[in-house]
């Protein structure tokens, strides 16, 4: 083995310093979590009804709002994955914002535009509809803080399925909708999937865009997130177990994206050329 | 019958430019190097490509022209593409892979299934029908590109390179088979490929493609022993020079002028352009000056030595001439004149015997 220099030995000091530091950064928290609960305990909360109905409400939601963002995000990716029009770019920036917008002013922005006295909110009162502060209206803050966690890997799956497959169905009297569903879906699916979960994920752990436009009513718009936050003002014990309870269901998803193998954070591309 | 005349460039550098016709039950091989426009041209035949200025005919239907700005979609051209590796889909068995064309064009799911099955079994690969495309070899990934293109019976069948992937001794045995079964296709034919050999066991008629044009097209022979292209001569192992008369001569003869010098060769031509090729046979090689009869002289530098399959019997001496001059001795003689690279020598050959050609 060859000796290392001085500069050499220094950078791999700080390159481990930096991992460790990192790890304790992500891990601690989580392992703070897991030693506060005793497994009894956490069995126990599980039959509290608050807890019950918000982990309910919170499942319901955010698979709900997976469904519609899988739905109206399909098409969309498709789109800008195989189409240049003018405003493209716009357009692009305007579906990644909700990424980086802080949660309490996209639910702002969502009651500007759905509420009483907002955009929509006139031609809604006319139907009888009144959005804010329903489970409706937390499904659509879910749904449009997980939609860029949904469209922009979709949209790479699908950009990153080979040229020569779809010449050769071309070839083969494939009409467009015949590639889209024989050739283009099936070998952009993996990574799809891995999106979806992406995005239920987000969908679960929204709080800020709920609060906001959807309030804080336990058993319409109280979820998960939000219960937890209410019981760390009296009951920490609740607090953590739902909090615990919250990260398994994660993990979970975590998991079944990782074993979906070709996610938007993973660098496989879906469709290699053998 | 295929009509076409058709320009497309691509990017600044490139632009194809070619004009062919070609009957139905017929093979054109278009044989050239990599980069010559070869797969161009197909990607324009099957639509996958516009071409910026032209025409496509396919049995007196229009497939593309720019003149009326028309263009018909890939998917409505009756056209089978064998791809350079195959492209099948990896997701889809070997069944829904011959099938699929079937499908796409709207064959009702009984009928399709039915005559997938019987191109399966034409093309041995009835066993291997639920396997994916992963799990095949080379030679059968080949025979299942080749049906997937043919279940429609296309009237203008398409192969790019369909045997560069395969292994040498897969690719004598496919080769065969492949051969027979564009003898049965009813259809016109356009091969590609970039080994002299593979055009020769293929092509009636071969079109050589150089620089994004058609250099020559003629029959294997005609191409053998007339080349008019660098790259065909140099695979066929004669010296060719492109020149221009510069004078005739008392007796038959006349002066040509040529990258490598000025040439004397017998003179049946009336043009004043023509190609000269010169065996390697007829060139003899000397370390003196030659005294004989020989009127082409050019001295040179040996650049490298090549022995001749299979036995090494005969020797390719390669000159560093400006271009490269060819001539083949025995071994014996690569001894007995101490033949080397670098070894300065004369290579001369005589004006009869070597015949001009347009």
């Amino acid at each position: 083995m060859t000796r290392l220099s001085p500069a050499g030995l220094g950078l791999r000091l700080a390159v481990g310093v930096a991992i460790a530091l990192f790890l304790a950064l992500v891990g601690l928290p989580l392992v703070a979590l897991i030693v506060r609960v005793a497994p009894g305990e956490l069995i126990r909360r599980l039959g509290d009804p608050i807890v019950l109905a918000a982990l309910r409400l919170s499942l319901i939601t955010s698979l709900i709002a997976t469904a519609v963002v899988v739905t109206l995000g399909l098409p969309v990716a498709y789109v800008l994955a195989t189409r240049e029009f003018r405003g493209k770019r716009l357009l692009e920036v305007c579906l990644d914002l909700p990424m980086v917008l802080p949660p309490t002013v996209a639910g702002l922005a969502l009651l500007l535009a759905f509420g009483r006295a907002g955009l929509l909110g006139g031609a809604l009162g006319a139907l009888g509809v009144s959005v804010p502060f329903t489970t409706l209206a937390v499904i659509i803050a879910q749904a449009f803080m997980a939609a860029p966690f949904f469209v922009a890997p979709t949209r790479a799956a699908f950009g990153s399925v080979d040229q020569r497959y779809l010449d050769a169905a071309r070839t083969l009297r494939a009409s467009e909708a015949h590639r889209f569903a024989r050739v283009m879906l099936p070998l952009a699916a993996p990574s799809i999937v891995a999106a979806a979960a992406m995005a239920c994920a987000r969908a679960l752990g929204e709080f800020g865009a709920t609060i906001t436009f959807a309030g804080n009513l336990p058993g319409r718009t109280q979820t998960m997130p939000l219960a937890v936050y209410v019981a760390l003002e009296g009951d920490l014990g609740a607090a953590v177990a739902m909090s615990l309870l919250l990260v398994v269901t994660s993990v979970g998803l975590l998991l079944a994206l990782r074993s979906g193998g070709q996610g938007f954070f993973m660098s496989r591309a879906p469709a290699r050329r053998r | 019958m295929l009509r076409l005349d058709v320009v497309r460039r691509l990017g600044d550098a490139f632009e194809l430019r070619a004009a062919l016709e070609l009957a139905r039950g017929g093979t054109l091989v278009l044989l050239g190097e990599s980069g010559s426009g070869k797969t161009t041209l197909l990607r324009l035949l099957a639509g996958l490509l516009a071409p910026d200025q032209g025409r496509i005919e396919l049995d007196g239907a229009t497939w593309a022209d720019t003149a009326s700005g028309f263009g018909l979609e890939p998917s409505a051209r009756s056209v089978g593409y064998v791809f350079q590796d195959y492209a099948l889909f990896p997701h889809l068995s070997v069944a829904e892979n011959v099938g699929f064309g079937l499908r796409a064009a709207g064959v009702g799911r009984g009928e399709a299934r039915r005559r997938t099955a019987a191109v399966l079994e034409r093309f041995g690969l009835a066993s291997l029908a639920g396997r994916r495309p992963a799990a095949l070899s080379g030679g059968q990934q080949q025979r299942a590109a080749v049906a997937r293109a043919l279940v429609l019976e296309p009237a203008l069948l398409l192969l790019d390179e369909p045997l560069s992937a395969l292994d040498l001794a897969t690719r004598r045995q496919v080769r065969g088979e492949l051969r027979d079964i564009l003898r049965e296709h009813a259809g016109v034919s356009l091969y590609v490929t970039h080994q002299p050999m593979e055009a020769l066991v293929f092509g009636e008629r071969i079109a050589v493609m150089a620089g994004g044009r058609i250099a020559q097209v003629g029959a294997a022979d005609e191409i053998l022993r007339r080349p008019r292209s660098a790259y065909v001569a140099e695979f066929v192992g004669l010296n060719l020079f492109g020149g221009r008369v510069v004078r005739r001569e008392p007796g038959g003869l006349a002066r040509f002028r040529t990258a490598l010098g000025e040439l004397v060769v017998a003179d049946p031509v009336d043009a004043d352009d023509a190609f000269v090729a010169v065996s390697p046979h007829a060139i003899t090689v000397s370390r003196e000056p030659p005294a004989g009869s020989a009127q082409n002289v050019f001295a040179g530098v040996v650049r490298e030595l090549v022995p001749e399959p299979p036995l090494g019997e005969r020797v390719r001496v390669v000159l560093a001439t400006e271009p490269a001059l060819v001539a083949e001795v025995t071994r014996g003689a690569v001894e007995s004149l101490g033949l080397a690279p670098g070894v300065r020598v004369y290579a001369a050959f005589k004006a009869t015997g070597i015949t001009p050609y347009r």
